[in-house]
């Protein structure tokens, strides 16, 4: 008896002492380990070969711990990284989570991890929109849009991430095109002979925002004052020497220009007929079409405007 | 535990302000004036000294456009200098140009530079046949001058014939 319940206890200590040893090797309690510890190297190398494991590939658990130690990696080192890849990398587990996990918890933990990524990545887009990042910042706000449709699928609240960032986007190429002061000279010197495309881009840009939301008063206004100041670019470059032919050519080109401006700036001033920069844009081009009875009117109805 | 707050960042956007509509109507005037320098001659006693513009009216962007005119461009050797003046001023002025809110003192101005070089511009309609020799008009929306020779040449002023094509012929 004695030696039967010797080898019972001796079976359940090999017993016990493999599943010990099993649960050390499970990868990933490994990779869980290496992050608990800080070893984020460790844990990222661990838990790249486990989703490269078909198996293990399948188990939404994995993916959401991959997504862990991406965005511990991006949160540790890549914070300042508006193109950080340890950040794109997280949100693609975290949305592979989503996809394979069904459980509520899982669920809200991986919805809260890709807000949390997300927002960053909105606010990167934004932050880089000046003359030198623009580029990074759309191709930033194109990956914050892939992945805020997964927490939230209100299309009006997208709409209006859109447009604000459409306005910004605008605002970022108009003062390129009309060399405000905070832009670089370098980026000045650049562009200088790129005034038709970038007069283009911002346009584009202000045309999706109309596309949008058909009412939006600032983008009409934004066209019409972008056409109105290329026309009149067209006019203030000209040297004094300019002989009076050439003058003739480039009022014609101004005044084409101005057509163009005039049904946006008119569009704008149906949708709010207070705005006091729509008046004072619809006065100027009034006055440059040389049509001084309008120009008159709405200079009036800016006067009265300020008064009040 | 601590709550985490994802804030997104709000966008400030600026709308585009479109510049002083004055500003490109009185460049257009100081290339046209500054072409009538090139395409008329003044006598040589009006060959020296400066090359005075004399300014009729209030138009603070015309007046600062000529002053910027003044300090890149010269007429021959002469210096430009811009001046506001009545309209019996005794300075010898090569051109005078009579702003469109002092068109009547048109014939003042006329009266008191009858015996001298000077060409007349004005800024309203009608003006070219009532004796200046030049007047700013608005044809299809752009800015165009009518020429009245006869009234230059009044004044001992050669007029290219350049100059008389590319304008309204005024009689």
């Amino acid at each position: 008896m004695k030696y039967v319940v010797k080898g019972l206890g001796m079976i359940l200590f090999l017993l016990i002492a493999s599943l010990v040893n099993a649960q050390e090797e499970d990868p990933l309690r490994v990779a869980i380990a290496h992050l608990q510890k800080g070893n984020l190297d460790s844990a990222k190398m661990t838990i790249d070969q486990l989703t490269a494991d078909p198996l293990a590939a399948k188990d939404g658990n994995v993916w959401y711990y991959r997504g862990f130690i991406y965005k511990s990696i991006y949160n540790k080192w890549e914070k300042k990284d508006k193109a950080s890849h340890s950040r794109m990398e997280a949100l693609k587990a975290f949305k592979q989570s989503l996809a394979l996990d069904t459980t509520k918890a899982t669920i809200a933990e991986n919805k809260k991890n890709i807000k949390y990524l997300t927002t960053t990545l909105y606010n990167d887009a934004c932050t880089s929109l000046d003359s030198i990042d623009y580029k990074q910042g759309i191709e930033t706000f194109e990956q914050f849009k892939e992945y805020y449709t997964l927490i939230d699928t209100s299309k009006e609240n997208l709409k209006q991430y859109n447009i604000k960032f459409l306005h910004a986007l605008g605002s970022v190429y108009s003062k390129i095109f009309e060399d405000a002061p905070d832009v670089k000279k370098e980026i000045k010197e650049a562009n200088k002979n790129k005034k038709g495309e970038l007069l283009k881009l911002a346009v584009d840009a202000y045309s999706k925002i109309i596309i949008l939301d058909t009412n939006n008063t600032s983008a009409y206004y934004n066209i019409g004052a972008l056409y109105y100041e290329h026309g009149a670019n067209l006019i203030r470059q000209l040297d004094y020497g300019t002989d009076i032919p050439t003058l003739n050519d480039a009022q014609d080109n101004t005044y084409s220009f101005y057509r163009q401006s005039l049904p946006y700036l008119e569009h704008a001033y149906r949708i709010d007929p207070s705005r006091k920069e729509t008046l004072y844009g619809l006065y100027s081009i009034y006055f440059s079409l040389n049509e001084f009875q309008k120009s008159n009117d709405f200079k009036r109805l800016l006067d009265l405007m300020e008064r009040k | 535990m601590k709550k985490k707050i994802f804030l997104f960042l709000s966008i400030v956007f600026l709308s585009l302000a479109p510049g002083r509509p004055e500003e490109t109507s009185a460049k257009i005037k100081a290339i046209y004036i500054y072409n009538f320098t090139k395409y008329i001659e003044w006598p040589e006693s009006y060959k020296q000294g400066n090359f005075v513009i004399g300014i009729i009216g209030n138009n603070n962007e015309l007046v600062n456009e000529l002053n910027k005119m003044a300090t890149v461009k010269t007429v021959g050797n002469q210096h430009l200098e811009i001046k506001n003046i009545s309209p019996t001023s005794d300075i010898g002025c090569h051109i005078i140009y009579i702003l469109s809110d002092n068109s009547t003192q048109l014939t003042e101005v006329i009266e008191n530079n009858k015996n001298k070089s000077t060409l007349i511009i004005t800024d309203k309609a009608g003006l070219a046949a009532k004796g200046a020799g030049i007047n700013f008009v608005v044809q299809e929306n752009k800015q165009k001058i009518e020429l009245n020779k006869s009234n230059i040449e009044r004044y001992k002023l050669k007029v290219a014939s350049s100059l008389v094509e590319l304008a309204i012929q005024v009689k």
